[in-house]
């Protein structure tokens, strides 16, 4: 059994491997009887997660893959949140959440942001933020599933801007509209299972897409991409 | 010509989205978006309507002729019967 927090929700684990303790060893709290979130993974789910992934996995690591899984579905109804799949950083105080396709170079583009602008930009997480909504603000997360790179930290930050890259010769950036974004958004969350997950879900988007400006940077490996995007996403407010 | 049942439509950012539920998602996992006459394709197909009366009822509302109707109709039905959505 594992108690951790995040994204200041307290979630009891009843894990079968120790994997999932060391992944999470930056996120445990005392043993407590008032969590929000209680999980627990089947042999057949770790079964399945073996069958389905795309290279060899121990039974820890697909646990640990569930157990987030198993978390992440609970979000929406109850607690106004949902996993966006994407590298969030925190700069000048500012979140922002990069999405893009699988291998198109988010990791590469935030390695970007740190090469020109240096130590002040943080990676809170490489891959899997979750994204809150609380007191009329929409704040993204850090959690220790975080993508192959390992950047996790265990903090929040007010998302300020979402940014959907797609790979170009140049670089250019443009806001889009919500109805655009929504497309887009839907390629990075997790598909609802259920009819109450999907009416929590939806209203859920289609606030943080009213609320959280939304971009497509079109950009190569260059240090101007990080600049463009910088300026893109600071010129209209 | 019917949708299996599981599927449902919701309105999302102004885009209409439908999305498979519970065991539909074992046939199809991912969303469709439809634009105004997909949604009125899909609505009349949720329905079991005809493939006649949808492509008369959007040929009366829309002012299209009916050729182009039959073969747009047609090829939405051609996807979702690829995808293995209807019944």
């Amino acid at each position: 059994m594992l108690y951790i927090k995040i994204a200041d929700l307290k979630i009891r684990i009843e894990n079968k491997y120790n994997y999932v303790r060391a992944l999470c060893k930056d996120y445990i709290i005392d043993e407590c009887e008032d969590y929000d979130i209680s999980v627990s993974v089947s042999d057949k789910e770790i079964d399945d997660e073996i069958s389905v992934a795309e290279v060899a996995v121990s039974r820890g690591y697909a646990e640990g893959v569930c157990v987030y899984r198993n978390i992440c579905y609970q979000l929406p109804v109850k607690f106004n949140s949902y996993l966006l799949h994407s590298a969030l950083i925190e700069y000048e105080g500012k979140g922002y959440a990069f999405a893009a396709k699988s291998g198109t170079g988010k990791s590469t583009h935030i390695a970007i942001w740190q090469r020109v602008f240096g130590d002040k930009v943080r990676i809170i997480n490489g891959d899997k933020p979750i994204v809150r909504y609380l007191d009329g603000e929409f704040i993204a997360y850090g959690t220790p599933w975080c993508g192959k790179e390992g950047f996790a930290v265990n903090d929040s930050v007010p998302l300020r801007a979402l940014c959907f890259i797609e790979r170009s010769p140049t670089n250019s950036i443009e806001r889009i509209p919500a109805s655009d974004a929504v497309l887009r958004v839907f390629q990075q969350i997790l598909t609802p299972r259920d009819a109450a997950t999907l009416d929590a879900l939806f209203p859920l988007l289609d606030k943080t897409l009213m609320q959280v400006p939304c971009y497509l940077l079109k950009c190569n490996m260059d240090d101007e991409a990080a600049t463009v995007a910088y300026n893109g996403m600071n010129n209209d407010n | 010509m019917k949708i299996k049942s599981g599927f449902v439509v919701r309105e999302v950012a102004g885009q209409t989205i439908v999305v498979a539920l519970g065991e539909a998602t074992k046939i199809f996992n991912g969303m469709i978006r439809l634009n105004e006459t997909g949604r009125i394709i899909w609505d009349m197909l949720s329905v079991g309507s005809e493939k006649a009366d949808i492509v008369r009822r959007i040929t009366e509302e829309y002012d299209i002729d009916e050729k182009t109707v039959q073969a747009d109709v047609d090829a939405f039905i051609n996807t979702l019967q690829g995808a293995n959505i209807l019944e």
